[in-house]
C-alpha cells in the first residue's frame, strides 16, 4: 500500500539540542499510527515537522509525495493538524476559526454543514460563537480536533488529542479517526495514553530520546503484557 | 456506617464569622503577614532573574547600570551648567524660571505614575498570573512587586530625570545631596500614591457597573480640567500644589536649614510608608474581586459574520479580533487616543507643536502589543501557522492592522488637540500629517522587527502583562521615544517653512526607509527556521 507519510532519517536540532535523531516513519493511506513515548521523546516535534510548522534540520520528509522542506504550502493543504498546546486563537470564536481555515483551504460552498455536524459531535454546537479564551482545556482540545479534521485532510495529525478530554470527547475523536481511515486518509496520533493509542491505531511507534526504539502492531501494546513491554521500552 | 462531618475550608460565598473577621484584622497578624509578604519579594526577583540566560543577563545588568548612571548624572550634572544657581556667571533669571515650574514638574511624576499603573490595572506584575498560579504569592507581595516595577517605565524615568536635573539646576552645587533627598522621597511618595489610586480604581472597576463608574469619573476629571483651563484657573491652582513643600525642602537642604528640611523629609517618608500600607490593603481588596469585564469579554458571544471575501480579509479579521476584543488593549488604545490630545488641549498647543503628538501615540501603541505582535495569537499560533497561506500575506495583515490601529489613535488625539490650536497654515497641516505617517511607519517597522527577532511568550489577557520583560520594554520605549520625538521635532522645522512641499520631501525618504526595513523583516519572517522559532516561542 502507498505511504502518504514518508519520513526518512528525520533530524531536528534546536540550538545545542537534538530533539529528533534520525526517525524513519511510514504511514500508508487508510491506516493510523500511534506515536508513543515519554515527554521530550520527540513526538510533538515530529508532528510539527509533518504539519510544516518546523523545518527539518536533516532527512527527508514527504507528505503525499510533497517534500515538506520545499513544498511546504502543498503539505499544509494536505494535512490537518491538532497541535499539542492550545491550538486556538484566544479572541476568535470557533466559527471564526472555521471560516479562516475554510477560506485559506479553499473549501467549496457547503463546508458549513460538515462544520456544524462536527461541532455537534464534539458537543461544541452551543459554543460555536463564543470567544475561545474562556474555553476549558478539554473544550479547547476538542475544538482543535474539529479544526484538524473538518476539511477532510489526506493526512490527519493529532498531537495529544485525548489530553484532558472527557469520555464523550474521546469517543468523538475515535470516530473522527475511524472516518479518516475509512476515506483513505493517513492518521498519525501522538499520545501518552497507551490504551487509547492501541484503540485508535493499527501501528505504534515508540520514541525515546528523539529516536524510534520500536515499531510494532498496536495490539502488541495492549493489556498488561503490552503495558510491560511499553514500560521496558521507555527506560 | 457512621457519618463523620469532614471539616472543609469555607467557601468564598459563605459569610465570614465576626470572630474570623476580627482575627483577620488583628494588628499582629497584619504585621507578620506584611513582613512575610515583603520577604517573598526577594525570591520572586531571583526567579525573574533566573529566567535570564547568557547574553540577556549581561544586557539586563548593563541596562540597570545605565539607568543608575543616568540617574546620578541627571541629579548632579545640571548643578554645574551655565545659568545654574551658584555657578560661575550664574543667571538668577534662568534658575528662577525653572524653579517656578518645579512644583508642577513634581506633580507630573504623580500624574505619569497614576496613568501608567491605572491603565495597566494596578501596575506591572513581578510574576505573571499564569506563572503565579502555582505559588502562594500574596496580594501584598504583588503590590510591592508592582511598586518595584513602576520605575521600569520610560515615561516615569524621563520625568524623574527631569525633576532631579531641574532641582540640581535650581539649587546649584552647594548642598546638592541634601536638596535631592526630599525629591527622591517625593518620587517614592508619588509612585506609592499612584499605586494606591490605581488599586482603588481597579477595585471600583471590578465592582457592579464599575467600568462605567470609572469612565464617568475620568470624564468628570477631564471636564473639571477643561473648566479650569477655560477659566484660566489652572496655573494659579498649580502654584498652590502641595509639591511646593518639596521644593522648599530642597532649598532648605541646600541652604542648611536643617530643622525645616528634616520636618518635610520625615513627613514625606511617613506619607510614602502610609501609601505603601494603604496600597497593600487595597491590593488585597482587589484580589477578592474577579475582573468582571475581562471575564465577560472572554466568554462573550460574537454573532457570525459573512464569509471573508479574500485571504487577506480573513487574516485581517482574526488579527483585529486579537486587539479589539482585548479589554487591556482597548483601554490602552483609548488612553493613547485621548490623553495626549487632552493634555495639548489643556496646554493650548499650537499646530507646530502638534507634530510631536503622533510620535507619542505611535510609540505608546507599539509598546502596548506591537513590539511582540505574534503573541496576540497566543497558543493558536501553531495552528495558524499550519494553515496553507503565504507567510508574506500573514506578515502584511499584521502590518496593516498595526498601521490602522496606530493611525486611528493618532487621528483621535490630533482631532482633540486641534480644537484649541486655531486654524493651521497649509505647511503646518501638511507637516503634522506627514509627521503622523512617518512616525507610524517607524513604530510599525520597529515593532515588527523586534517581534520577529525577539519574541516572548506572554499571556496578554492580563491588563498587567507587558509584551516583553520590563527592562526590554524600557529599551524599546527609549528607542521609540528617541526616534519619534526627533522626527516630530524635525517636522516642527518644516511646519515653519514657507512651502508645504518641504514636509512631503522630508517624509518621502523616511517612509521609504521604514518600508524598506519592513520588507527586510518580512524576508526574515518568510524564513521557515526563523518563523518556527517565533511561533514556538509565542505559543509557549
Amino acid at each position: 500500500m502507498s505511504s502518504l507519510v514518508d519520513v526518512s532519517a528525520l533530524w531536528v536540532r534546536f540550538g545545542q539540542v537534538d530533539a529528533v535523531r534520525g526517525i524513519d516513519l511510514r504511514v500508508p493511506a487508510g491506516s493510523s499510527t500511534g506515536l508513543l513515548g515519554r515527554n521530550g521523546a520527540g513526538k510533538s516535534t515530529t508532528m510539527r515537522v509533518l504539519a510544516g510548522v518546523i523545518p527539518p534540520t536533516g532527512g527527508l520528509v514527504e507528505v503525499a509525495g510533497h517534500d515538506v522542506r520545499t513544498d511546504t504550502l502543498a503539505v499544509k493543504r494536505l494535512t490537518g493538524y491538532c497541535p499539542d498546546v492550545g491550538g486556538l486563537v484566544p479572541r476568535a470564536t470557533p466559527w471564526e476559526h472555521l471560516q479562516l481555515a475554510a477560506r485559506l483551504r479553499r473549501l467549496p460552498d457547503g463546508w458549513e454543514e460538515r462544520a456544524r455536524d462536527l461541532l455537534e459531535r464534539f458537543d461544541l454546537g452551543g459554543a460555536a460563537h463564543r470567544v475561545t479564551a474562556g474555553f476549558s482545556h478539554g473544550m479547547g482540545r476538542r475544538m482543535s480536533v474539529v479544526l484538524a479534521a473538518f476539511h477532510e485532510p489526506r493526512v490527519l495529525l493529532l498531537d495529544e488529542p485525548f489530553d484532558g478530554v472527557d469520555p464523550l470527547g474521546v469517543e468523538a475523536t475515535m470516530e473522527v479517526i475511524a472516518d479518516a481511515r475509512a476515506r483513505g486518509a493517513a492518521v498519525l496520533v501522538s499520545t501518552h495514553l497507551r490504551e487509547l493509542a492501541v484503540e485508535a491505531c493499527e501501528h505504534a511507534i515508540v520514541l525515546r530520546g528523539g529516536s524510534a526504539v520500536a515499531a510494532v502492531p498496536a495490539r502488541e501494546m495492549s493489556g498488561e503484557a503490552g503495558a510491560g513491554a511499553y514500560r521496558a521500552l521507555l527506560d | 456506617m457512621r457519618q463523620v462531618p469532614v471539616p472543609t475550608v469555607p467557601s468564598s460565598t459563605e459569610p465570614v464569622p465576626r470572630a474570623a473577621r476580627t482575627r483577620r484584622l488583628a494588628p499582629r497578624r497584619v504585621l507578620s503577614g506584611g513582613v512575610e509578604a515583603t520577604r517573598d519579594v526577594l525570591p520572586l526577583l531571583r526567579f525573574r532573574a533566573a529566567g535570564l540566560r547568557g547574553g540577556a543577563k549581561r544586557v539586563a545588568a548593563l541596562g540597570f547600570l545605565l539607568i543608575g548612571t543616568l540617574t546620578v548624572l541627571a541629579a548632579w550634572l545640571p548643578a554645574y551648567l551655565a545659568g545654574a544657581a551658584g555657578s560661575a556667571g550664574s543667571g538668577v533669571l534662568e534658575s528662577t524660571e525653572v524653579m517656578l515650574l518645579l512644583p508642577s514638574a513634581y506633580l507630573g511624576v504623580l500624574v505619569i505614575a497614576v496613568v501608567s499603573s491605572a491603565a495597566s490595572g494596578g501596575g506591572r506584575e513581578l510574576m505573571t498570573r499564569e506563572q503565579g498560579v502555582a505559588f502562594p504569592v500574596s496580594s501584598t507581595t504583588d503590590h510591592l512587586g508592582a511598586l518595584l516595577m513602576a520605575p521600569l517605565n520610560i515615561a516615569w524615568l524621563l520625568q524623574s530625570w527631569v525633576v532631579l536635573g531641574a532641582t540640581a539646576f535650581v539649587v546649584g552645587p552647594t548642598g546638592l545631596l541634601a536638596a535631592q533627598v526630599p525629591v527622591l522621597l517625593w518620587l517614592f511618595v508619588a509612585t506609592a500614591l499612584a499605586q494606591v489610586i490605581s488599586w482603588a480604581a481597579e477595585w471600583v472597576r471590578r465592582g457592579p457597573r464599575g467600568a462605567w463608574v470609572v469612565r464617568g469619573t475620568v470624564a468628570g476629571l477631564a471636564a473639571a480640567a477643561a473648566v479650569l483651563v477655560a477659566t484660566d484657573r489652572l496655573v494659579p491652582l498649580l502654584d498652590e500644589a502641595p509639591t511646593v513643600r518639596v521644593l522648599l525642602a530642597a532649598l532648605d537642604g541646600s541652604e542648611g536649614r536643617w530643622l525645616l528640611w528634616l520636618r518635610t523629609v520625615a513627613i514625606l517618608a511617613a506619607a510614602g510608608l502610609a501609601a505603601v500600607v494603604l496600597g497593600a490593603v487595597l491590593a488585597r481588596a482587589v484580589s477578592r474581586r474577579p475582573a468582571r469585564d475581562e471575564l465577560r469579554v472572554e466568554s462573550s458571544v460574537r454573532p457570525p459574520r459573512a464569509h471573508p471575501a479574500s485571504d487577506l480579509v480573513a487574516l485581517l479579521r482574526t488579527d483585529r479580533a486579537g486587539i479589539w476584543r482585548s479589554v487591556p488593549l482597548r483601554r490602552g488604545m483609548a488612553v493613547l487616543a485621548l490623553l495626549p490630545g487632552l493634555v495639548s488641549l489643556a496646554g493650548a498647543l499650537d499646530w507646530q507643536m502638534l507634530t510631536i503628538l503622533p510620535g507619542l501615540v505611535a510609540s505608546g501603541g507599539a509598546l502596548l502589543f506591537g513590539v511582540n505582535s505574534w503573541c496576540l495569537d497566543g497558543r493558536g499560533a501553531l495552528w495558524r501557522d499550519s494553515l496553507p497561506v503565504s507567510p508574506l500575506l500573514v506578515f502584511t495583515s499584521r502590518v496593516l492592522v498595526l498601521l490602522e490601529v496606530l493611525l486611528l489613535a493618532t487621528a483621535g488625539t490630533l482631532v482633540l488637540a486641534s480644537l484649541r490650536a486655531g486654524l493651521p497654515t497649509l505647511p503646518e497641516l501638511v507637516a503634522v500629517l506627514c509627521a503622523a505617517v512617518v512616525v507610524t511607519m517607524q513604530a510599525v517597522s520597529g515593532s515588527l522587527r523586534w517581534s520577529v527577532r525577539r519574541p516572548f511568550a506572554v499571556d496578554m489577557r492580563s491588563a498587567r502583562a507587558t509584551p516583553a520583560p520590563p527592562l526590554v520594554m524600557v529599551g524599546y520605549s527609549a528607542r521609540l521615544a528617541f526616534a519619534t520625538t526627533f522626527t516630530g521635532m524635525v517636522f516642527i522645522a518644516t511646519s515653519r517653512a514657507p512651502d508645504w512641499r518641504w514636509s512631503v520631501l522630508l517624509a518621502l525618504p523616511l517612509v521609504l526607509f521604514s518600508a524598506y526595513r519592513l520588507v527586510r523583516v518580512s524576508g526574515e519572517w518568510a524564513d521557515p527556521e526563523r518563523r518556527s522559532l517565533v511561533i514556538a516561542t509565542v505559543a509557549g
